[in-house]
């Protein structure tokens, strides 16, 4: 029981001002976004700020909900539930986000090549990207329309921060980072 | 044809496309599990709509506060259309609106508008609490 409030104290002196972690649903993250714009408004953030931490915490959550490779079983058709961890934190007057979930091993080069080529861009190299990236047809088997993390590159502060970390089950587990 | 409305949910905006008075809106934030899905009835009435005019003119006024990257793609399909029927001679009028400390959907909308040349596409700021 003890270890709960040592888990939550620890959140709290990190600055983190929200921790989620599961099975992620569309309802799951309309509910935490109204939480959190309330929250944000009760700090008196800036109009700006508030879009941008609303916009990227929405892009996370959906990569969750579209690509992670950690299901749990569906019956009867109903759509899969997919598993990740969020935290919403704020350090030095900057709101920052952390987003894992697992994915299978043929995700990992293209969200690598991907967040690499956005990572080396300055915001109207972005833009430029962006708009290309949105007249394209969308991939097969993808969900989104494959801007997301464009989305929150030109949203964020600093450059996006990611590691893909192998794991024991052939799996691996992919963070992003993102600075507002 | 019938009008095509949609009520507003907490992701999705409230949509009133009206064939009789000839204006369509689109008001809220737009930010469903499948935007692509969602979007394809409207994008469907709208093109049947669309291809029926002749000199009619249109207007179109949108105020989206939020919408995510996957919505950003069917707003360009969107306003594409539009563009087409403008090109082929119907007069169109955007007023993208958005309120004044919101920069980024001012800046979304100056990103479709730079992608219009026979839609007549304004920027339209609103003031503070409206």
């Amino acid at each position: 029981m003890r270890e709960i409030q040592h888990f939550y104290e620890q959140l709290k002196k990190e600055g983190i001002i929200f921790s989620f972690s599961g099975p992620v649903s569309q309802s799951l993250l309309e509910g935490i976004g109204a939480t959190l714009r309330q929250k944000m408004s009760l700090e008196e953030t800036s109009t700006d700020v508030m879009q941008k931490v609303f916009s990227i915490f929405v892009e996370l959550m959906q990569n969750v909900i579209n690509y992670s490779a950690e299901k749990g079983a569906a019956e009867t058709g109903e759509a899969d539930l997919r598993f990740g961890v969020l935290i919403i934190g704020k350090r030095d007057e900057q709101f920052y986000i952390q987003c894992g979930n697992y994915i299978s091993p043929s995700q990992q080069a293209p969200l690598r090549e991907k967040l690499n080529r956005i990572q080396g861009m300055d915001k109207n190299e972005l833009k430029r990207y962006y708009k290309e990236q949105r007249r394209k047809e969308a991939a097969d088997g993808s969900k989104g329309a494959g801007l997301g993390f464009i989305e929150m590159a030109r949203r964020a502060t600093q450059p996006l921060e990611f590691e893909i970390l192998p794991m024991q089950n052939g799996n691996e587990f992919f963070v992003v980072k993102v600075i507002i | 044809m019938e009008a095509f409305v949609r009520e507003k949910t907490k992701s999705t905006p409230g949509i009133t496309l009206d064939p009789q008075q000839h204006h369509l809106e689109i008001k809220g934030e737009s930010y469903p599990e499948n935007s692509a899905n969602f979007y394809s009835p409207m994008l469907e009435w709208l093109d049947n709509y669309l291809q029926q005019l002749n000199d009619t003119p249109v207007q179109v006024d949108i105020e989206l506060i939020y919408f995510n990257s996957s919505s950003s793609k069917v707003f360009m399909n969107f306003f594409d259309m539009l563009e087409d029927t403008a090109q082929r001679g119907v007069p169109v009028t955007v007023n993208w609106k958005y309120h004044e400390d919101n920069d980024t959907a001012l800046e979304c909308g100056e990103e479709f508008q730079e992608d219009m040349e026979h839609v007549a596409f304004h920027l339209v700021p609103l003031e503070d609490g409206a």
